[in-house]
């Protein structure tokens, strides 16, 4: 079994039904809907996952859940649920060691660099779709590090909003259990968290940075107010959207992040067929989308 | 590098006694690849693997693990060739041949870092060719699998200065052709060149070898070396790589390679980079897999 920081506690076994060629329909029509590709060394946890809403809705055989996946009137809502399956556990702090590589050595020092020019010392960040705040957290405590190193005598901001009110609730708490701590780095954990009995709290001098509120990534008179941001997290959020509000709600993020800001989305989740105005970059181990100032070169021009 | 360098790295390669001779099995199965895929003789690559026993036991095991067993185990070589698919044994039997190039103790690097990126890169380019309906895609097979050969000169040639190459590209996490150009003067591009020059590889393909981490005039090498130099960088993007951290970011849809077969083939403009991108960690486990079995024994 793959050492995975995803992986569910009670998810040891490989499932029985693993060969069944509909799970790469299935696989495929997840990947259309929602841009979520999960590769094979990813499969057997979609195909355990699935197996989970198989038995939920009473479809027998794989064939049978896809069609339950593809026929009205349950389609939409089974996409739903099966998506929350796939993303669950997904929720940690440091969840993505090389979109944290990415971000720490190619990422902060290109946008610093160019801000430094320009005589700016600040830099912003946003966490859209924050959850219940593993992800700002995160990031203020990355950007914390490198303002000891890097980005000495340099100010930042994290911006993190959901659609949810009882997350913000629980995100500004920053009180998490043993398994949203599990990836912290130990240098982390000793200078940015304290246990309190079985809970781990996040310091003052992490939250300090953050700035929590409700916002709905679909309402366009708030998402106009959006600007000025370095770097864009929006992980596991959009996958929920029909293709239009993608559409609108992309073109929002790319107006607010700065000329040469980053865009990044889940580590395995993709934008294509959706925007093209963001220019697909690869990290090692990682990919973000990058706004440009050049133009983006079509077929037939050189 | 100037052309006074490279005579004098020519004869020094040429010269030396411990110049890699071609493995035995290369050129039969050079030529196995010269027919059209439908045509490949499986009698021949049957033959090809029973020549070698240690390749031959390999397949077998191969063909019993978890991943490949049918409903009986493979006891014959005919068996297991059947199991595997005749493609995947000629896998096997080219990236064994290869490895046995050079003694175990004579590598400077990792061999089982330099076969999984060497692999990674031959299937990606193979995937390329085929989403791109590059005509030959079991030519960019080949290219993929030999783009480093140079790498096995330099353990062979200069090991002292191209270990010194590979722990400076660590230290300062540069790209290990600059690293080269630094402490050796030439890189495994070059060396590269003139071992494939020297065993007669067809000349796109050597061109492909010279050329993939600078592709210059894309016109000079064709697509093949544009396959070759995306493919290489995919991979070392993607955990295939050489095992250390480049920190630097690739824009693929603006490197020259992919401009240039945007031109020639109008398919590429239909990938989906991103998704392939993430398909590649299946490539790191039939690449794991391959690796290990060919170093198992």
């Amino acid at each position: 079994m793959p050492n995975d920081s995803t992986l569910l506690k009670d998810e040891t076994a490989v499932p029985d039904n693993l060969g069944d060629p509909a799970w790469i329909r299935i696989r495929d029509l997840v990947y259309q809907v929602s841009g979520i590709y999960q590769a094979e060394n990813k499969f057997y946890l979609l195909v355990g996952r699935a197996n989970r809403r198989m038995k939920a809705v009473g479809a027998r055989t794989p064939r049978e859940y896809l069609d339950f996946l593809t026929a009205r009137p349950n389609r939409d809502s089974e996409m739903r649920n099966l998506l929350n399956e796939i993303t669950i556990g997904e929720t940690c702090l440091f969840r993505s060691l090389p979109q944290i590589d990415a971000l720490r050595r190619v990422v902060i020092p290109s946008v610093a660099e160019a801000k430094r020019k320009l005589s700016f010392t600040k830099l912003r960040f946003w966490s859209a779709g924050c959850s219940t705040g593993e992800e700002p957290y995160t990031l203020a405590m990355i950007l914390l590090e490198e303002t000891q190193g890097l980005l000495k005598g340099w100010t930042f901001e994290v911006v993190a909003t959901d659609l949810n009110d009882r997350s913000v609730a629980k995100a500004q708490e920053g009180v998490y259990n043993d398994y949203a701590v599990r990836n912290i780095p130990p240098d982390f954990m000793k200078k940015y968290i304290t246990k309190v009995g079985a809970d781990f709290h996040v310091a003052d001098s992490v939250k300090t940075h953050i700035s929590f509120s409700r916002l709905n990534l679909l309402d366009d008179s708030k998402m106009l107010f959006m600007r000025g941001f370095d770097v864009v997290f929006c992980c596991n959020v959009l996958i929920y959207f029909d293709g239009k509000s993608k559409t609108r709600t992309i073109q929002h993020f790319y107006n607010a992040l700065l000329p040469n800001g980053y865009f990044f989305l889940g580590h395995s989740e993709s934008l294509y067929g959706i925007s093209e105005k963001f220019r697909l970059v690869h990290f090692p181990g990682a990919t973000a989308y990058w706004k440009s100032t050049e133009a983006i070169p079509k077929a037939g021009t050189p | 590098m100037n052309t006074e360098t490279l005579g004098r790295l020519r004869s020094r390669i040429v010269n030396i006694d411990a110049m890699p001779a071609i493995p035995v099995i290369l050129r039969p199965l050079l030529h196995c690849l010269d027919q059209p895929v439908e045509q490949v003789d499986m009698e021949r690559i049957v033959e090809l693997v029973s020549y070698d026993k240690s390749i031959a036991a390999q397949c077998i095991r191969m063909a019993n693990s978890a991943l490949f067993m049918r409903n009986s185990p493979a006891e014959t070589v005919r068996s297991a060739v059947m199991s595997l698919g005749t493609w995947r044994v000629r896998d096997l039997l080219f990236s064994n041949s290869l490895s046995q190039i050079i003694p175990a103790n004579r590598w400077v690097i990792d061999p089982t870092i330099f076969w999984k990126h060497s692999l990674g890169v031959a299937l990606v380019c193979r995937k390329f060719a085929e989403m791109i309906e590059y005509p030959d895609p079991e030519k960019a097979y080949l290219a993929g699998l030999l783009h480093d050969i140079g790498v096995i000169v330099n353990c062979m040639v200069a090991p002292k200065e191209f270990r010194d190459s590979i722990e400076n590209a660590m230290r300062e996490q540069i790209a290990l052709d600059e690293a080269e150009q630094a402490t050796l003067g030439f890189t495994h591009s070059d060396s590269g060149r003139i071992l494939a020059d020297n065993w007669k590889i067809p000349s796109d393909i050597a061109d492909a070898i010279e050329l993939h981490h600078h592709i210059g005039d894309p016109e000079r090498g064709g697509p093949l070396v544009a396959l070759v130099n995306l493919s290489d960088l995919l991979c070392r993007m993607r955990d295939l790589g050489y095992g250390y951290y480049e920190p630097r970011q690739v824009d693929f849809a603006n490197e020259p390679g992919w401009l240039y077969l945007l031109i020639k083939y109008p398919s590429m403009a239909e990938i989906d980079l991103a998704r392939f991108t993430f398909s590649l960690d299946e490539y790191a486990r039939e690449v794991g897999d391959m690796v290990a079995s060919v170093f198992k024994s």
